[in-house]
């Protein structure tokens, strides 16, 4: 009987005993048509069969134990002798248990991220009929190809489901989930952040979310402009804020500006629709800003939607393209300075449909590549744990020749023995599966919030739940074969006669662990490999000079509750602001703009000089208060900073633009008084200063051409360089309130903090990178380590007869030394081919190193070299160590 | 392992027999054969042929596969293996030397 009908029996008495049933039903059929044929009435011919027959259930319980007992008894032997092997050896049971461990740990932590980013479909009914839209990017001639576009406009909206009418797609908006200041009612209530999401009406039942408490939006929610203060909670929400209180339908919260009364509560589990983010709060669409709801250049929200039934991606494509052709022209009509190049590509744009069941998340877009990189990293990671697993187990299986050969000898079966042998490497396996599982519920959230800034917050259910643990068990289950076949084949084949007379397959094991170890070799290389380039890139990120000096910098964003404002009282405001934080002890400088740098913020616009054509491309523009260039480090190269008086200024703006702005646009003349104009009805700019260069929104690239002009109304951030320690919030808060009731301070960030968000993929492949090469590296070493000493102890007599002969310290060192190098060298020509090759694929991740860098080969080889030095080291000292006479007597 | 003179032996040896010489059969047609050969002297309850069957299928002496029959119905079809066939001949001299013993004995004695 095959393996598998076997185990199938095992695992499913009942169907055998369902065929056991035909087989004996059918048998006494016949006989009962037979007797009958002969003449016997039915009732006479069933009464004999039955007789003749016998008892069938007693029947079928000596079948079945004829088929169980053997397959269970065996296992049991098997288990119980693996279990006496595993208490006997402590230190090898360890040494295979916390290898494997780490090694499927690792594995099971980034499944468990990838799988809760990448892989599971969101958490609503029918998900494999959600689709998502978005449209092609427009890129900028020249410049690197832009990513799709997912935002679209509320017309836009309307007009895609005009066209779809009732047929092939419901549509719901999602704006992007936002941390949002949430209150109590009560005047005291304490401020508090919560993340936020705009949906359309119709989005839960489009998503087939339904209330877990009170009630969810409809289509009704969806009818006025600036109406509908309500709000619907997220279930982890309602459990933490209010303690899963039933009595909370009806009461108020502050969430933006206004009190909305709570209606209900979403269904346990439901988060959104962006995996990487948990929304808390949901506000109908209507509360947003009144304007977004007419302008068709306001994108604001993704589009999700459901099929109908046997519709189609394409059909619905076929149906919007209409809609998204007419918008794109007329767009181009409003934008006549557009260049050519990109007026093509608005043109030729085609809207693009795709299912989404998990979702879309700009998490996933931004760690997709990373964390597939990590994860190929886990996987080299268990290559090696297992071919250093199999390598221990092959030398013990040497120390247990004479065992085996025993049992062969004394009739054992072949496949008995292999199967013990299994039984125990499967043994094995699952306990380091389980110490794995553990290790990843610690490890993964750490991992999460590696990955978190304060800016972009990424918060995913990480629940160590069936696919996870299907998916360790699995490794596991992948791994005991690994590293349980090689021993068990080479046990199958035992030879008791050769082992009986001493002789026994060694240079066939050895051979086995040779391989082996340049298994190990090559992984380790190539992972040490790419994390030292994981970690130069790293290094060469955190050196790039920004051109300013973030350090002592902090940026605060100031609120104010009315934000109806005039821009002379809002530059009045500001003013007064700078000018009390500024007399602040230990406060250098200040300075105020719309938004900061570094948190992915922009405003960009074409240049237009008298007497050319507009720009092809859009440039930077910066609004700014005075002092800004000496709050940020920033050289002034020529001419004068802002004044006071610059922001209001009517007939033209003055501009400080930076080097590279002047030498792309007034290269050979002096920039100072130029004159240009941007598409709008701004003033002309007037260049009265030339800045240093800096990076505007990332550390890569060369630094951008900017347009710096004078911040009108209020400064929506503020910088604040201080001398020592960055000044206190409540101090910036008092004086904010001093200067206005209810003016106030929101978030604070370091500016080096800002910086950092926007490496935080390249840190999190450095320190993962890094990491997990240490740990290939050590689980290679102690493969190298082991087989050398094997071989050591294998050659005790050799040596012991060159030493006698006169063969001195060194000579006998060498000898070693040059099995390791034997061993190494394969594996590192290997492994570093697999690198660069890697490498090369993902050469977008790097930062100043290339993908086949002189300087990273030579620091992972410098690496390799001390571990390897390290692992051969110590056999060879032992070898050097050997007596002559002790050697030679031993045998 | 049975002692090598209990009746489990002797039903096993039937069996392979039968499969050895008749080809493959189904249960029902084992049965049938055996009644045939043995011009019914061994009077054994006919269900516990499948017990029987399964066990020799555990051992490795026979094979099984669901087939459907000349008259549409599904049947399981046993046939000996070569496992099956050594352990017939091994078990036939067994029995031959056994019952030669057993005859000597009856004889002499």
């Amino acid at each position: 009987m095959s393996w598998l009908t076997r185990f199938r029996n095992a695992v499913r008495p009942g169907a055998l005993e369902q065929e056991l049933d035909e087989e004996m039903r059918d048998h006494v059929e016949r006989r009962i048509q037979q007797l009958e044929a002969s003449g016997v009435a039915h009732e006479e011919a069933v009464r004999r069969v039955g007789i003749r027959f016998g008892n069938i259930s007693k029947l079928r319980e000596e079948s079945r134990d004829a088929r169980l007992t053997r397959f269970v008894d065996g296992t049991i032997q098997d288990l119980r002798y693996a279990l006496r092997l595993m208490v006997k050896s402590p230190g090898f049971t360890a040494t295979i248990v916390v290898s494997l461990g780490l090694a499927i740990g690792a594995n099971t932590a980034v499944f468990s991220i990838l799988d809760a980013a990448l892989l599971r479909p969101l958490p609503v009914a029918d998900p494999e009929r959600l689709i998502s839209l978005s449209a092609p990017g427009i890129t900028d001639p020249g410049a690197d190809p832009s990513p799709e576009r997912l935002a679209f406009s509320y017309p836009q909206l309307k007009g895609f489901r005009a066209a779809l009418g009732t047929g092939a797609a419901r549509l719901a908006l999602f704006n992007f989930p936002r941390a949002a200041e949430v209150r109590g009612v009560e005047a005291d209530a304490p401020t508090e952040h919560a993340v936020s999401q705009f949906v359309s009406g119709d989005a839960f039942q489009m998503l087939g979310v339904t209330p877990a408490l009170g009630r969810l939006f409809t289509a009704d929610d969806d009818r006025t402009p600036g109406a509908h203060p309500l709000v619907v909670l997220s279930y982890d929400y309602w459990q933490s804020r209010f303690h899963g209180d039933p009595g909370v339908l009806g009461r108020r919260i502050i969430a933006g500006a206004v009190p909305n009364e709570i209606i209900g509560v979403a269904q346990k589990g439901f988060f959104g629709i962006e995996p990487g983010q948990m929304v808390q709060l949901w506000r109908p669409a209507m509360q947003y800003d009144k304007q977004a709801f007419e302008e068709a250049g306001w994108s604001w929200f993704e589009i999700i939607g459901r099929l109908a039934p046997g519709a189609t991606t394409e059909r619905v494509a076929t149906a919007l393209q209409p809609v998204w052709s007419d918008n794109n022209a007329a767009m181009l009509k409003r934008m006549p300075t557009l260049p050519q190049a990109i007026r093509e590509q608005f043109l030729k744009s085609k809207v693009i449909v795709r299912l989404a069941p998990n979702g879309v998340s700009g998490f996933r877009r931004a760690y997709e590549t990373p964390l597939w990189v990590i994860f190929c990293v886990a996987l080299a990671i268990l290559a090696i744990a297992c071919s250093n697993v199999a390598s221990l187990l092959l030398a013990r299986a040497a120390s247990r020749a004479s065992e085996v050969a025993m049992r062969v000898s004394l009739g054992a079966g072949r496949l008995r023995l292999v199967r013990q042998l299994l039984t125990e490497s499967v043994f094995y396996a699952l306990v380091a599966g389980a110490l794995g599982w553990i290790l990843a519920k610690a490890i993964a959230p750490l991992l999460v919030e590696a990955l978190s800034s304060k800016q972009q917050e990424v918060a995913l259910l990480l629940p160590m739940n069936s696919t996870v643990l299907l998916f360790s068990t699995a490794v596991a289950l992948l791994a005991a074969v690994l590293f349980g076949l090689p021993p068990a084949w080479q046990a199958s084949r035992s030879q008791p006669i050769q082992v009986m007379r001493g002789v026994s397959g060694q240079a066939g094991k050895l051979k086995l662990g040779r391989f082996f170890v340049s298994v190990q070799v090559a992984f380790a290389f190539g992972l040490v490999i790419l994390g030292a380039a994981f970690l130069f890139s790293l290094r060469n990120l955190v050196h790039v000079d920004p051109g300013f000096r973030p350090e002592g910098v902090t940026a605060y964003t100031i609120l104010l509750g009315d934000p109806k404002l005039s821009e002379s009282a809002g530059n009045q405001l500001t003013r007064q602001l700078r000018d009390r934080v500024g007399a602040l002890p230990g406060v250098t400088g200040t300075a105020g703009t719309a938004f900061a740098i570094f948190t992915g913020s922009s405003m960009t616009d074409q240049i237009i000089i008298p007497g050319r054509p507009p720009s092809e491309q859009q440039e930077l523009f910066y609004a700014v208060t005075d002092e800004y260039f000496r709050t940020m480090g920033t050289p002034l190269m020529a001419g004068r900073d802002f004044e006071r008086g610059d922001a209001e200024k009517k007939d033209e703006t003055p501009a400080i633009v930076n080097q590279a702005f002047a030498a792309k646009y007034f290269a050979g003349a002096d920039p100072m008084g130029q004159r240009f104009r941007d598409p709008s009805d701004r003033p002309t700019f007037v260049i009265v200063g030339i800045a240093g260069n800096t990076h505007y929104d990332d550390l890569r690239g060369t630094t951008p051409p900017i347009v710096y002009f004078p911040l009108k109304g209020l400064s929506g951030w503020l910088y604040v360089r201080s001398a020592g320690a960055a000044t206190p919030v409540p101090e910036i808060d008092r004086e904010a309130r001093a200067v206005r009731p209810g003016m106030r301070v929101g978030e604070v960030y370091p500016l080096e903090s800002l910086i950092r968000g926007k490496i935080l993929k390249e840190r999190l492949l450095a320190v993962t990178g890094g990491t997990l090469g240490a740990l290939g590296l050590v689980l290679a070493a102690i493969g190298l380590f082991g087989l050398l000493n094997y071989s050591v102890e294998r050659r005790t007599k050799e040596i012991g007869i060159r030493a006698a002969l006169g063969a001195r310290f060194g000579q006998i060192v060498g000898l070693v030394l040059r099995e390791a190098v034997g061993l190494v060298a394969f594996g590192l020509v290997l492994g570093f081919g697999a690198a660069v090759f890697t490498l090369g694929a993902l050469e977008k991740l790097l930062f100043g190193i290339r993908p086949a860098d002189p300087q990273v080969a030579v620091a992972g080889c410098l690496v390799f070299l001390i571990a390897t030095l390290v692992a051969a080291g110590l056999p060879a000292r032992r070898a050097a160590a050997v007596d002559p006479m002790t050697a030679l007597r031993s045998e | 392992m049975p002692a090598p003179n209990s009746a489990q032996t002797a039903l096993d040896l039937l069996v392979l027999t039968v499969l050895e010489k008749r080809g493959p059969l189904h249960g029902y047609g084992i049965a049938n054969s055996i009644d045939e050969l043995s011009e019914e002297a061994l009077k054994v309850e006919e269900g516990s042929l499948y017990p029987a069957l399964h066990r020799m299928e555990e051992s490795g002496w026979i094979s099984a596969e669901w087939t459907v029959t000349e008259n549409k119905r599904r049947a399981r079809i046993y046939e000996i293996t070569r496992a099956g066939k050594k352990h017939l001949a091994a078990e036939t001299e067994r029995w031959t030397n056994f019952s030669k013993g057993v005859a000597r004995v009856l004889k002499f004695a």
